[in-house]
């Protein structure tokens, strides 16, 4: 769990409810367990998706994926999620936590764009 | 519009014995593209492949479809509405953009259906699912005669 961003979203809204934090907590959660299926499925990886840890880097070290993997889990964000990484954002690929982040942020928006 | 082999030669660096595609018959640049390839007796890798029994080698056909894909994401380069016959002329400079052809970066999933024999028609059909950095990911069908010989996925890179 990332207790940096939910203390940043309590200070960006004001919200003080415990229930509107705990409803963001469990949306991150589930957003982090879909992302680790995406990624297993889409590179066919041998390994159960729990093993991923939130902020394990993908790349290099950690998972050891490459610039051709970069693009299989662009692809897969895109038909999972509807949110297309364009090239100047390559850093989103750096941990799950990153990739949730950037996943959120651009629904969020997706949702503005949608109700004017 | 098509596009015949004497345009594709100012597009694609590929030169005999591997030239893999004779004509481009549908084109939407940068996301998708079809094509013909004809398979001749005289194709030399008949010689070996295989003797009495000629059969197309499966991984040229994914070269052809890589080539195709090649033409694909090179045209979407040219501004809008070009008259790729102009190329041919002389009218419109290709070679800054053809120098971005890469390479084959990966195969997935590839499934060779049927085999396919002197005379047959190969129609080549790519469509782009996604693109990232340098890379494409591109969906690749083949038919002969309307059934589907080879489908699967591919990834080109090309040089920016």
């Amino acid at each position: 769990m990332d207790m940096e961003k939910v203390s940043r979203e309590i200070v960006s809204e004001k919200i003080v409810s415990k229930e509107k934090v705990w409803s963001y907590a469990k949306r991150r959660r589930e957003m982090c367990a879909a992302i680790k299926k995406m990624i297993v499925e889409q590179l066919c990886l041998d390994l159960d998706p729990e093993f991923i840890t939130d902020d394990q880097p993908l790349f290099g070290r950690g998972l050891e994926l490459d610039s051709i993997d970069a693009l299989e889990l662009a692809v897969g964000i895109y038909s999972e999620f509807s949110v297309t990484i364009s090239d100047g954002d390559s850093s989103v690929f750096s941990s799950v936590n990153q990739l949730a982040d950037y996943i959120m942020e651009k629904q969020e928006e997706g949702e503005k764009d949608d109700g004017d | 519009m098509e596009i015949e082999t004497r345009v594709i030669e100012k597009l694609l660096p590929h030169r005999y014995p591997f030239l893999l595609l004779d004509r481009v018959t549908k084109l939407e640049p940068g996301k998708s593209a079809e094509g013909i390839k004809n398979i001749t007796v005289n194709e030399y890798y008949f010689a070996g492949h295989f003797p009495g029994e000629p059969i197309v080698p499966g991984v040229l056909i994914v070269e052809s479809l890589a080539q195709l894909s090649a033409v694909m994401y090179l045209t979407a380069y040219f501004p809008e509405e070009t008259d790729w016959n102009h190329i041919e002329r002389g009218k419109i400079d290709a070679g800054e953009i053809a120098t971005k052809v890469g390479y084959l970066a990966e195969i997935k999933n590839i499934k060779f259906k049927k085999v396919v024999r002197p005379g047959d028609v190969l129609q080549l059909k790519v469509f782009q699912k996604g693109q990232f950095a340098n890379l494409s990911q591109i969906k690749v069908e083949a038919y002969v005669a309307g059934s589907c010989v080879v489908e699967g996925t591919i990834t080109v890179s090309e040089r920016k």
